[in-house]
């Protein structure tokens, strides 16, 4: 019975409940989509560094991440890839063999990286391929074409097209030389990358450096890369003795360190911005239900008991706190649909930057996640309920008479 | 160094006068040298590396010429034929012939290994500047041997600390050089051996360079044939030769 | 005399005018606070940039800038006493960058030899500032080294140690020098620490073969140059012909668009802060007038014109406005003062020293006034809320007179 008076009274003065509701779903729809656009920024660190090169959790043998030692391979047949590729959180795999040597072209001849890998399982796993700025990436049956930085590209003079030649000691102690075409040159705004890495055929690789069947890691993609030491362990079991599993976290110590530091500066400008938000809908709630001392009284002196007024506003202040919840979220997620991927372009005036250890691309974009649904939401109704609680006690201990006569 | 060891070893080490005295030594490891000046060789030799993960043997072809031309041409195996390291000057070529290219060496691969051995780039360029870049000191004299102790001048852009070379007597040919680190702890030794007397000279047939941090690796060069004073000059170190 | 009645009428109901300056005083606080500490952390960002990078102004040939092709040397001549000579200019600092390899006895490595004037640079770079260079690196030509703290260890080098640099000089030859460790530089970026090799720059020029020149002139001022106008006085000085100026911002890309970057992210939620109070100061304002409609009515049926009204209603909007000003300009700037004292530490949750924009970021965050910035803020607040009165203001106005007063 309450609860029907309770709605009732909402829309009684409908231009108050409008206004307040307005304000609410306002503020709450942007906070919604300011949350969201530091999650788009939390992702883009991410991605740069793991998405661009390294994937979110790397597969090899004992130290080879520490040491990048050319004989501590693993047998491809010998993994159970398949399974692994099967399992849940994994979204891409991508076998790759690691060389270094030296790549020449004409009288210039500069040390360089090479990475084999498969295309279409490499492109699951990691961007670099999609971040050319000439040429094409590597198609699946190229079986001599490489793909390299733009700055190595440069220092070596060649386009796409042009030849290079790679030396080095292959596995068996000969020495390792070959062919490649050049088909595209990518940019990605690291130095590391653009100036010494070169993307090549997986086959072509192995046969080069005498490491037939044999890779040296296998990058994985998962869903949510915040939860790649979960996902770490969840794979660990399907691994043989010897091969181990890290994320990203550990094998890019300076990226974890930016996201740490990247979380405090977030949580400043919410703390702002909930706090701007929670007085902007404090203010309105309170003052409507203040407004309304007068009637409250003249409840009370038809009969109506405190704890019932009390009661009443309470469920009037949730009513409303719910109802601009829903449309708040409804707004937010609207918002944030618009300004999500490539949201504010800012790459006139930006180029990508380099930030521990990966590289930033210049823009604005929401990513929604539930944290920043559920947070601001809870937030608001929270807000809401104690907008209502201090008038609505103070009405309830009203004389009924004094509060008439109020105003 | 260890170049002139290389190179002693590739062109000839002379029979080396009964030292004087200790002030000698360095007058005698001048003319030594200067010995080399002007002298050229061609050899055939075989080359074996053992590595932690592999072992393998070349055979290879050499050309030389005073201390700054060089041109080894892999003959064996067969995979390999046809490779060769030209030095002319201080520089550094290779060639391939599987994709029939010619690459030059840069300074950031310098310290690299050549052909897979434990003897680098490095060591091929810097030669034969022994008497510019150390002092000497006769440390022992034995009926069987000298040792003399090379000690880097002041100046001098080498890495090593101490060079002790050993030279075996009668014959004057070297016997083991051991490299020592600035803290004076050996970290390479040279090993010569199989003295023989070919086309006029007498000199070891056989060098085995030893990294002593490795214990289990060596490289082990061994002379099959070899030819003084043969008929060549500085044109014949060409890239062009390189290929072919 | 409609000043002291808007000033009256809003303490009418102080409750709500309490909680609306609350809400935009608190905000204009944490504007202003949180804008100068980020104005306060770029500035030490490019401070710390411009020392041990290319300065606020630096001097290339050609493209050396982007190419970074070690051919491109210059003869200083003299430039750097005309430059030093320029108001505002505080160090003129002259390097060479040269590609090298370096050698032990049992490790060898690629490195960026750097050559400096150690006398010039002690006082100013950051990655020098715990060393004390006068006994380390004494002259421009000594075999005396500093080396990057990653790069000792992979060479297993000790400090005092000896090592050998090679590298192709001018003529397109190989020539190698004896250098000793005599220090070592930690900057936390890992590509500076496995590569870095200082000497004197006499030293690496005779190594490059090419003596007495230089790659590149890093000028700093004592206060950066934002009118371009210290710029164009270098400029004026160069000779016709190769060498170039540039402001750091073209010098050093990477950090110029961080630093944008992260300020296009912060213009974007203050935005958003400012709609938040916003649509509570209209509904502050609007409920206000809605409330005293049967007064406005009576008012008008006295005869005082709409006008009037609307006058009053912005009044009292402006007053608000003014008065949360007041109040949050004072609790941003003692947000600042704080800041900008005493900061807020980072190092409980980064043990590591981290990159942005190339440039290692200090840990302790401080903030900088930023006065025009805070100013421009504070008078938003009135604007805001005069421009919020707007449709309450109507709403006062058009009222018809009998309804208004028959309305609750």
């Amino acid at each position: 019975m309450l609860l029907s008076l309770a709605f009732r009274n909402l829309w009684r003065n409908g231009r108050r409940t409008l206004l307040t509701l307005s304000a609410m779903v306002v503020s709450l729809a942007l906070l919604i989509l300011a949350l969201s656009i530091f999650s788009g920024m939390l992702r883009d660190i991410l991605a740069s560094a793991t998405e661009q090169y390294h994937g979110h959790l790397v597969i090899s043998r004992d130290d080879y991440q520490e040491t990048h030692d050319l004989y501590t391979t693993m047998t491809e047949a010998h993994l159970p890839l398949a399974k692994i590729a099967a399992s849940n959180p994994v979204q891409g795999l991508s076998p790759r063999l690691r060389g270094y040597g030296l790549v020449s072209h004409a009288d210039s001849s500069y040390p360089a990286e090479l990475l084999g890998i498969r295309p279409d399982a490499e492109s699951g796993v990691t961007s670099l391929q999609r971040q050319l700025i000439a040429g094409t990436a590597l198609a699946a049956d190229d079986d001599h074409g490489a793909v390299l930085g733009a700055s190595l590209a440069r220092r070596l003079g060649v386009k796409p097209g042009d030849e290079l030649v790679f030396v080095t000691q292959a596995a068996d102690g000969s020495i390792g030389n070959d062919l490649l075409t050049v088909r595209g040159i990518f940019k990605t705004g690291d130095s590391g990358h653009d100036n010494g890495l070169l993307l090549v055929p997986l086959g072509w690789l192995q046969q080069t450096l005498a490491l037939p069947g044999q890779v040296h890691e296998v990058a994985l993609a998962i869903t949510d890369p915040m939860t790649a030491s979960a996902s770490a362990n969840q794979l660990r079991p399907l691994l043989p003795d010897g091969i181990h599993i890290v994320d990203w976290g550990t094998l890019l110590p300076e990226m974890r360190e930016a996201i740490a530091s990247f979380d405090v500066s977030r949580l400043i400008f919410s703390v702002i911005l909930y706090f701007a938000t929670g007085l902007g809908v404090l203010n309105t709630l309170f003052m409507s239900v203040m407004e309304r001392t007068r009637e409250f009284g003249i409840l009370m002196a038809i009969g109506m008991r405190p704890r019932s007024i009390r009661l009443l506003v309470l469920l009037e202040s949730a009513l409303l706190g719910l109802l601009g919840a829903s449309l708040g979220v409804m707004g937010g997620i609207a918002l944030c649909a618009v300004m999500s991927d490539t949201g504010i372009d800012l790459s006139a005036w930006i180029t990508p930057i380099s930030y521990a250890g990966g590289t930033l691309p210049p823009r604005l974009r929401a990513v929604l996640e539930l944290r920043n649904l559920l947070d601001p939401t809870l937030m608001l109704l929270f807000t809401t309920l104690l907008a209502g609680f201090f008038p609505a006690r103070r009405a309830a201990r009203l004389q009924p008479v004094a509060a008439i006569r109020m105003d | 160094m260890r170049h002139s060891a290389i190179f002693s070893f590739l062109l000839v080490l002379l029979l080396l006068p009964t030292w004087a005295t200790a002030a000698d030594l360095r007058g005698l490891i001048r003319k030594v040298e200067q010995q080399y000046m002007g002298l050229s060789s061609k050899a055939v030799m075989t080359m074996s590396v053992r590595a932690e993960h592999w072992e393998r043997s070349l055979t290879m072809e050499s050309w030389s010429l005073g201390r700054d031309h060089f041109l080894v041409r892999i003959l064996a195996p067969a995979k390999e034929a046809g490779v060769a390291t030209l030095k002319a000057e201080r520089n550094v070529w290779n060639y391939l012939p599987k994709v029939d290219r010619v690459i030059k060496v840069p300074p950031s691969m310098m310290g690299g290994a050549w052909m897979g051995s434990h003897i680098t780039n490095d060591d091929l360029v810097k030669a034969n500047h022994i008497d510019e870049d150390y002092t000497f000191e006769l440390i022992e004299e034995a009926p069987d041997l000298y040792r003399i102790a090379c000690l880097p001048k002041p100046e001098a852009a080498v890495v090593w600390g101490k060079v002790v070379y050993e030279i075996v007597r009668p014959q004057e040919v070297p016997g083991r050089v051991t490299y020592f680190d600035e803290k004076m702890a050996p970290v390479r030794e040279i090993v010569f051996d199989e003295v023989t007397r070919i086309d006029g000279r007498t000199l070891p047939l056989r060098m085995t360079v030893q990294p002593l941090d490795k214990p289990g690796e060596k490289t082990i060069i061994h002379y099959d044939s070899i030819d003084f004073d043969i008929n060549i000059n500085t044109a014949f170190f060409s890239l062009r030769n390189l290929k072919s | 005399m409609t000043l002291s009645l808007a000033w009256r009428n809003l303490w009418r109901n102080r409750r709500r005018t309490l909680i609306t300056l609350t809400a935009m005083s608190f905000s204009l606080m944490l504007v202003q606070g949180f804008h100068n500490l980020s104005y306060g952390v770029y500035a030490q960002m490019i401070d710390s940039g411009v020392r041990a990078g290319s300065g606020h102004i630096a001097l290339y040939r050609g493209d050396y800038a982007t190419s970074r092709d070690d051919r491109l040397t210059f003869a200083p001549g003299q430039l750097p006493g005309q430059i030093a000579a320029l108001p505002g200019v505080t160090n003129v600092l002259q390097r060479l960058y040269l590609p090298a390899l370096a050698q032990s006895s049992r490790e060898s490595r690629g490195i960026l030899l750097t050559g400096i004037d150690p006398a010039a640079e002690a006082m100013v770079n950051p990655l020098l500032a715990k060393l004390d260079l006068s006994t380390l690196l004494p002259t421009t030509d000594g075999r005396d080294a500093l080396m990057g703290s990653r790069l000792l260890r992979e060479l297993k080098l000790e400090i005092g140690q000896k090592f050998v640099v090679t590298a192709q000089g001018a003529d397109g030859e190989l020539a190698s020098e004896l250098l000793f460790v005599r220090g070592t530089v930690h900057s936390g970026i890992r590509s500076v620490d496995n590569s870095l090799v200082m000497v004197g720059r006499q030293r690496a020029a005779l190594l490059a073969g090419r003596p007495e020149t230089v790659h590149e002139i890093a000028v700093l001022l004592s206060a950066p140059d934002d009118s371009g106008d210290q710029l164009q006085r270098v400029r004026a000085l160069l000779p016709a012909g190769e060498i170039q100026a540039l402001p750091w911002d073209t010098a050093m890309p990477n950090l110029a668009n961080a630093i944008k970057l992260d300020y296009a992210s912060q213009k974007f939620i203050f935005l958003v802060i400012v709609i938040i109070v916003s649509i509570g100061v209209i509904n502050t304002l609007l409920m206000a007038v809605m409330e005293r409609l049967p007064e406005f009515g009576l008012l008008l049926a006295l005869g005082a014109s709409p006008w009037r009204l609307r006058a009053m209603v912005l009044c009292e909007a402006l007053l608000l406005g003014l008065v949360a000003m007041f109040i949050g300009s004072l609790l941003g700037s003692l947000l600042t003062w704080y800041l900008a004292a005493i900061g807020i530490d980072l190092r409980r949750f980064l043990p590591e020293s981290i990159e942005f924009g190339g440039v290692i970021f200090d840990p302790v965050l401080r903030a900088t006034w930023d006065v025009r910035y805070m100013l421009q803020m504070a008078a938003l607040m009135p604007l805001l809320a005069g421009l919020a009165s707007f449709y309450p203001a109507n709403r006062a106005a058009r009222v018809a007179p009998a309804v208004a007063m028959r309305n609750n």
